[in-house]
């Protein structure tokens, strides 16, 4: 993904982690990225929604037109069922993956 | 967060990623703007921090691309399937209307297809040769010596016009051959050919087996061979492999198997699957001269040649030949006739008249249909309404009432296909027995296009227009209750379907009228012999065993003697050849002494051969001198009989009886008298003409064959036995056939029309039906509407009669108007039917009449029932309605 320093795969998980609190729309996302992230994440922000539209393809996003708080018209994505379910899968994967890397990178000399 | 309302998705359209990207640029920008940038500084920051905006809007897009149209597929299914649900659902609530919808579209989509499925193997699909389009049968033309018909060729004509011509690839001749075969089981008598060498080539025949033949075979010393016919080969001999070089005893001859022809070969005659095929084995200068017409002919044009540069070409080389032999040959062209047609030819008025037919109720059931759904359409304006208000474009309502239209027409064009594969066998009853073979007549992929295709086009003929109408007074009628002008609109719609429908129906009842009125007189024709009672055996004397005339003429005698004997038999004549037997009698040349024969007319009377009793037991009528009696014995003085037709023909406004002709035109050509004169009869069957006939006593021209005539004195199985018993006395080698009732000789013979008059019959009764329910359909529906107009009628005092009178009246005017239309239409249409009718003008009088009265009193019918309905309004009851 250009201008990013994320593992393959990882953007996408974000996001749907992101939307797991609610349809929000893709400058919402970003911006939860960046706080949750405390901006350390280098992330071109266009790079944000190739993914959202790739995820809504795949039957993990909806999406839905309507107003933001300052009622402005703009497009809402929200987690399917599959999107959830998706985000549990992954959620679990990345941890089981993130400990065995820790793991291997502590292991002691052989 | 608030959302309003749902907009309809757009996917990822272009338009929709550019919002959403600038939205985010948007809010970025003011992101910044609070840390105290410039708009202009925050709106670079946003950029920047954002990358390249127009490949990010190139990738999204490309990403949605394909999902946009899944989804609009999906979507377009989604409300197909919600259509049809509905549409199933509307069909099943007025079960009268889809019984009725789908009998008709069926009927016609039947009909239709099975008269396609003929069509095609008879007239459409090329006949079963290699390059069949350049084969073409060859005739003598002997027009301009009065005879209608093409001829046969006399040999030395066929020699000359096959070496001499520059125009053809090659040219074969054949004839037919009728063979006993002896020798090898029980006798049996065979239907053979007789061809030239090259006939195979001509053709472009292959061989199953063995070899065809080569112009070798064709010389008169050459060794006897014969080639089978693949069922004949399979029948008689089991499929042998090792057939070539078995030897078959033909005729008293011993003729040599070298081939098998391949199941698939038709040959273009007759007898489209011959027994066997033998060379003709004629030198050059045959016995039979110039004028002695005796050959069929066929020919390949070479590439790239017309038929009528092919045509010229014979005419100049027939041209030649009537100077050098004007006393036969001075008024003999050429007659070239495709193959194609010559073999579908007689079939084809029928087949298109058929066609039209069928054509035509499917189009009076459309406009039916169209009527009956345009009611439904205006009973259905508050449903379509309340769907309009809901939503739907009218777009939407169209294809709703389509698909309702398209599920009918596809239910009726199901139940049409099962009728039309049904009705295919029926009408391969309409092509004569011959190349076409009735089992080649089937349903296939193409005939299954074909049904699809009506149906498609019949669902768009009487859906479409009644599915845009009700959509446009549907939407109207949700704004305005009642809306008298699209009701107007909608009755004059529907009165000029009814008016199509009565001409539609006009024509058909006329064309089946002429028919019917043809078949009836054909039926009532006095042929001038017996129709029944009397029993053929045809018996054929091979040469090989009768090597002269008076061997033959002994063992007719003796089998006449024996049968005559036999308390089984009550009559038992013969003749050479019976009437109705399709032709097969010869013409001979006549010149009358001391007369002169009307001008302009053939100087040829065609002969029988008949015993002396066989015209009485006939029951042909003697006009003037004596019958023919066994005492006319061989040897001179020779005697005949003429018919009527010969004597005004030949001796005008003379008593012939006693009157001598040459019959022949050599310097040896006999003297025959004239003793008596038989009333003229119709033996080519009642749609012939009367020809100038001439009958030979027996004994004085006895034939190679004989046809015993023969009536029973009790019952048929007992004449059959004494036959067979009588001829196994005489020649135990000669094979009997099975006796045939002259009463299926004259049923065959009116068996085609009698079939055309049924189906077209058949065809206009369902208009009939049609048109009349159309009408009623009309006047209910107006009735109805007018219901409160009728209603303040009444109550200001019209009298109810009255009231029917309007009703019927503007009925009448329909009919009146669709009857005009429609004789105009049967005027136009008499000459398409005008050959297959016999007796009765295309313009008869009586159908021009019957018809019109016929389809008024059904209209009379069909708009009384509304207008009685319309007597029966009660005033107070309808004003208040509204």
């Amino acid at each position: 993904m250009a201008g990013s320093d994320l593992f393959t795969g990882s953007l996408d998980l974000i996001i749907l982690k992101a939307l797991s609190w609610g349809p929000m729309h893709g400058y919402a996302v970003g911006r939860w990225i960046r706080t949750s992230t405390s901006d350390a994440l280098t992330l071109q922000e266009g790079a944000l929604y190739p993914a959202l539209h790739r995820l809504e393809r795949r039957g993990f996003l909806d999406e839905e037109w309507g107003m933001t708080d300052t009622n402005r018209e703009a497009k809402f994505y929200r987690l399917t069922p599959a999107g959830r379910k998706a985000l549990r899968a992954e959620t679990a994967r990345w941890q089981s993956y993130s400990q065995m890397m820790t793991a291997v990178l502590a292991a002691a000399r052989p | 967060m608030k959302r309003a309302f749902r907009v309809p998705s757009s996917g990822g359209s272009r338009r929709d990623v550019e919002r959403e990207i600038e939205l985010h640029l948007q809010l970025r920008a003011r992101e910044f703007e609070a840390t105290g940038m410039s708009p202009e500084e925050a709106r670079r920051a946003a950029l920047d921090a954002f990358g390249d905006r127009s490949a990010v809007e190139t990738e999204v897009a490309g990403i949605h691309r394909d999902t946009i149209r899944v989804r609009q597929r999906r979507e377009w299914l989604g409300e197909l399937r919600q259509d049809l649900s509905v549409g199933a659902r509307m069909l099943r609530r007025a079960p009268g209307f889809a019984i009725v919808a789908l009998l008709t579209l069926a009927l016609g989509i039947g009909a239709n297809t099975a008269i396609f499925g003929v069509i095609r193997s008879v007239l459409l699909r090329p006949l079963p040769y290699p390059h069949a389009e350049q084969l073409v049968q060859i005739w003598e033309d002997h027009r301009a010596l009065g005879r209608a018909e093409p001829e046969w060729l006399a040999p030395p004509d066929f020699f000359d016009w096959r070496d001499q011509n520059k125009t053809f690839a090659s040219m074969a001749a054949y004839g037919g051959f009728g063979a006993d075969l002896t020798g090898d089981g029980d006798p049996e008598s065979l239907n053979g050919l007789s061809v030239s060498g090259n006939y195979f080539d001509v053709l472009g025949a292959k061989p199953d087996v063995g070899r065809l033949f080569t112009m070798s075979d064709d010389d008169a010393n050459a060794e006897r061979v014969v080639v089978l016919s693949h069922a004949f080969w399979e029948r008689r001999f089991g499929a042998d492999p090792a057939i070539v070089g078995r030897r078959l005893t033909l005729n008293g001859n011993q003729w040599t198997v070298v081939g098998v022809l391949s199941d698939r070969f038709r040959a273009p005659a007759q007898i489209a699957v011959p027994d066997f095929v033998a060379p003709m084995r004629r030198p050059a200068d045959s016995r039979c001269r110039r004028g002695c017409v005796t050959w069929h002919a066929i020919g390949r044009l070479a590439p790239g040649v017309s038929l009528a540069a092919a045509q010229a070409d014979l005419n100049r080389i027939a041209a030649r030949i009537a100077v050098e032999s004007p006393s036969t040959n001075a008024k003999v062209g050429a007659w070239l006739i495709p193959l194609q047609e010559q073999i579908t030819g007689s079939t084809r008025p029928a087949l298109v008249a058929i066609s039209v037919a069928v054509a035509l109720v499917l189009l009076i059931g459309c406009v039916n249909l169209a009527n009956l759904l345009l009611v439904r359409g205006a009973a259905r304006s508050r449903e379509i309404g309340v769907r309009a208000a809901l939503g739907a474009g009218r777009g939407r309502v169209v294809r709703q009432l389509l698909t309702e239209n398209v599920l009918l027409a596809v239910a009726g064009g199901v139940l049409g296909l099962v009728l039309g594969i049904a009705g295919t066998r029926v009408l391969a009853a309409l092509v004569p027995a011959g190349i076409r073979q009735v089992q080649e007549i089937h349903v296939d992929a193409q005939v299954l296009g074909f049904a699809v295709g009506i149906t498609l086009l019949s669902a768009a003929l009487f859906g479409l227009v009644p599915a845009i109408h009700a959509a446009r007074a549907g939407l109207m009628s949700s704004l305005r209750q009642t809306s008298a002008q699209s009701g107007r609109q909608a009755n004059a719609l529907r009165g000029m379907l009814v008016v199509t429908q009565l001409s539609l129906a006009v024509v058909l009842l006329i064309g089946a009228g002429l028919l019917l009125r043809s078949f009836l007189a054909m039926q009532r024709t006095d042929l001038g012999y017996r129709e029944s009672g009397v029993y053929f055996s045809s018996l054929a004397f091979p040469q090989a065993r009768y090597k002269d005339q008076a061997q033959t003429l002994a063992a007719i005698e003796d089998l006449l003697t024996r049968l005559r004997a036999n308390p089984a038999v009550k009559t038992a004549e013969a003749t050479d050849v019976p009437p109705l037997a399709g032709g097969g009698d010869q013409d001979m040349t006549t010149v009358p002494v001391g007369s002169t024969p009307l001008p302009g007319q053939p100087s040829t009377m065609w002969y029988r051969s008949v015993s002396p009793g066989y015209l009485p037991a006939m029951h042909v009528r003697l006009v003037a001198g004596r019958w023919l009696s066994e005492a006319d014995r061989v040897g001179p003085p020779r005697v005949a009989l003429i018919n009527e037709y010969s004597a005004r023909r030949f001796w005008p406004n003379q008593n012939p009886v006693g009157r001598e002709f040459v019959a022949g035109h050599r310097p040896d050509s006999p003297r025959i008298t004239v003793v008596g004169i038989v009333a003229s009869t119709r033996s080519d069957g009642a749609n012939a003409p009367y020809k100038p006939e001439l009958f030979l006593p027996l004994e004085q021209s006895p034939p190679g064959f004989v046809t015993l005539v023969l009536e029973p004195a009790r019952d048929v199985a007992s004449l059959t036995a004494a036959l067979r018993q009588a001829l196994h006395e005489v020649d135990p080698l000669i094979p009997a056939d099975a006796v045939q009732p002259i009463d299926t000789l004259v049923g065959d013979m009116v068996a085609l029309p009698r079939l055309y008059a049924l189906l077209v019959g058949l065809f206009a009764a369902t208009a009939l039906l049609l048109a009349a329910v159309g009408v009623y359909g009309v006047m209910a529906y107006s009735v109805a509407q007018r219901r409160r107009e009728i209603g303040v009628r009444l109550a200001l005092g019209a009298a109810p009669s009255h009231v029917a009178r309007m009703v019927l009246g503007s009925g009448g005017r329909l009919a009146a108007i669709g009857l005009g239309v429609g004789l105009g239409g049967a005027l136009l249409t008499g000459q398409l039917i005008g050959k297959l009718l016999y007796g009765v003008s295309p313009y008869d009088a009586a159908t021009f009449v019957i018809v019109p009265v016929i389809l008024g009193l059904a209209t009379i019918v069909a708009a009384w029932l509304p207008a009685r309905r319309a007597m029966q309004v009660d005033p107070l009851v309808a004003i208040r309605e509204e």
